[in-house]
C-alpha cells in the first residue's frame, strides 16, 4: 500500500482543456498574429498607391503651364497654377501629403514585422486622419475651382476658362482627379488601422 | 490489527490531501475571477470617460453642421437698386458649390443625429468593440464628405472675397455685403464640425486600443 501522492504540474481542469485562461491567450494570440499580418501588408500596399497618387496629382499640378499661340501687344494669354491662389495651396498641401506618405511607410513596414504593436497602430490612425483632412480640403477646393473652369457662372459674371485654355484645364482636372483617388486611399487606411487595433486588443 | 490501523491513517492522509488539491483548484479559480473583474475596473472606467467626451462632441457636432446649413441656406440679399432687366439678387442657388455645401451639411448632421444613440450605447457598455469599429468606418466616411462640401464652399468664399484679375473673376462681395458676411460665417459651423470629426476617430481609437 503506498501512499506517495503525485500532484500533476497543471490543474486537472487544465489537462482535461477546460481552464479558460490557458486557452484564452493561446487562442487570441494566434488569431491576431495571422489577421494582423495581412491587415499590415495590405496598408503597406495601399501607401505606396497613395505615394504615387498624390506625388502625381502635385507634379501634374505643377506643370501646367500653358501659353496661347496668339498674343497681342499688351496682352500674353497664359495659365498657369500661379494665378489661382487655390491651385497653389492644392500643390503645396499634396507635396506635403506625398512627404508624409512616404516617410510613413517604414512605420508600416515596421507594423508587418511586428503584428501587435498597439502604439505604433495607433499613431498610423492618429497621423492617417490628419493627412486625410488636409487632403480633401485640397482636393475639394481645387475640385471647386476647376468646376467654375469649366463651367463659368453666369449670375456673378464669372467666364468659363476652360474654353480658351484646353490643355491648362485637362491636367488640372486630372490633378484633381488623382488627389480624390488619394482621398479614397486614406480612407481605406484609416479603417484597415481600425479593424487592426480590433483585433489586437 | 496494525496493518488495520495503517490503513486507516492512510486513507484519512490521502483524504486530506484530495481535499486540499481541490481547494487549492477552487483558490486558483477565485483568484484569477477577482484578477480578471479588477483589470477590467482598471480599465473601463476611462473607457466610459472616453465614450461621454464622445457623446458631448456629438452633439457640438451636430450643432456645428446644422447651424452652417441653416445660415447658409437662408442667405439671400437683394441689392436696393434693380433696373427692369437685370435683377441685382445673390442666393446660395446661383453657386452649384453652395448647394452642395447645405445638402452635404444636412446629411452629415442626419447622420450624427443617428449616430447618437450608438454612442450612449457605448457610454453603457464600455467593451463594446463592434459598436466603436462601426463608428469610425462611418465617422471617416462623413468626414471626408464634410470636409469636401466645407472646403469647396471656402474655395468659392475666397474667390468672393478677393476675385480673380487673370481669369476676369469679379469680387461680388464688393456688391453683395450681407451675403457675403453671411456665407463666411457659415462655414466656421462647417470647419467646427470638421473638427470634431477627427476628435470623434481618434477617441474612438483610443477606446478600441486598450486592452480590456
Amino acid at each position: 500500500m503506498s501512499t506517495t501522492v503525485d500532484i500533476p504540474a497543471e490543474s486537472s481542469a487544465a489537462a482535461k482543456g477546460k481552464a479558460p485562461l490557458i486557452g484564452l491567450t493561446s487562442l487570441s494570440h494566434a488569431k491576431g498574429r495571422g489577421y494582423n499580418k495581412g491587415f499590415a501588408i495590405c496598408d503597406f500596399l495601399l501607401r505606396l498607391g497613395a505615394v504615387i497618387s498624390a506625388l502625381s496629382a502635385a507634379a501634374t499640378m505643377g506643370t501646367s503651364d500653358e501659353t496661347l499661340p496668339f498674343f497681342t501687344q499688351f496682352f500674353q494669354f497664359e495659365a498657369s497654377y500661379d494665378d489661382l491662389p487655390t491651385l497653389q495651396f492644392f500643390l503645396i498641401a499634396m507635396a506635403i501629403i506625398g512627404g508624409y506618405l512616404v516617410l510613413s511607410l517604414p512605420f508600416s513596414v515596421v507594423a508587418i514585422i511586428r503584428p501587435n504593436a498597439v502604439g505604433l497602430r495607433l499613431l498610423l490612425l492618429i497621423l492617417d486622419t490628419v493627412a486625410l483632412t488636409l487632403n480633401t480640403a485640397a482636393a475639394a477646393a481645387a475640385a471647386a475651382i476647376v468646376y467654375l473652369a469649366h463651367n463659368g457662372n453666369p449670375s456673378a459674371n464669372w467666364l468659363a476658362v476652360c474654353q480658351q485654355f484646353g490643355d491648362f484645364c485637362q491636367k488640372v482636372s486630372g490633378a484633381v482627379v488623382a488627389a480624390f483617388v488619394s482621398v479614397v486611399v486614406f480612407m481605406l487606411l484609416v479603417v484597415i488601422s481600425g479593424l487592426a487595433l480590433r483585433r489586437q486588443s | 490489527m496494525r496493518g488495520h490501523s495503517y490503513k486507516y491513517v492512510a486513507t484519512q492522509v490521502k483524504f486530506f490531501i484530495e481535499k486540499g488539491k481541490f481547494l487549492l483548484i477552487v483558490s486558483n479559480i477565485r483568484m484569477s475571477i477577482v484578477e480578471f473583474g479588477q483589470a477590467k475596473g482598471l480599465t473601463s472606467t476611462p473607457n466610459r470617460g472616453l465614450a461621454i467626451v464622445d457623446f458631448m462632441v456629438r452633439l457640438l457636432a451636430v450643432a456645428g453642421t446644422l447651424g452652417g446649413a441653416i445660415v447658409m441656406a437662408s442667405t439671400e440679399e437683394t441689392l436696393p437698386f434693380s433696373t427692369q432687366f437685370v435683377r441685382f439678387r445673390a442666393e446660395y442657388d446661383d453657386l452649384p458649390t453652395f448647394t452642395l455645401f447645405v445638402v452635404v451639411n444636412f446629411i452629415v448632421s442626419g447622420y450624427l443625429l443617428l449616430s447618437i444613440p450608438l454612442s450612449i450605447f457605448n457610454i453603457v457598455r464600455n467593451t463594446a468593440k463592434n459598436t466603436r469599429i462601426l463608428l469610425i468606418i462611418f465617422d471617416t466616411a462623413m468626414m471626408g464628405l464634410l470636409t469636401a462640401g466645407a472646403s469647396a464652399a471656402a474655395a468659392i468664399v475666397y474667390l468672393a472675397h478677393k476675385g480673380n484679375d487673370r481669369a476676369n473673376w469679379f469680387a461680388i462681395c464688393r456688391q453683395f455685403n450681407s451675403f457675403c458676411e453671411r456665407i463666411s460665417g457659415s462655414l466656421i459651423g462647417s470647419f467646427v464640425g470638421v473638427a470634431a470629426f477627427i476628435l470623434l476617430i481618434l477617441l474612438s481609437a483610443v477606446a478600441l486600443s486598450r486592452r480590456n
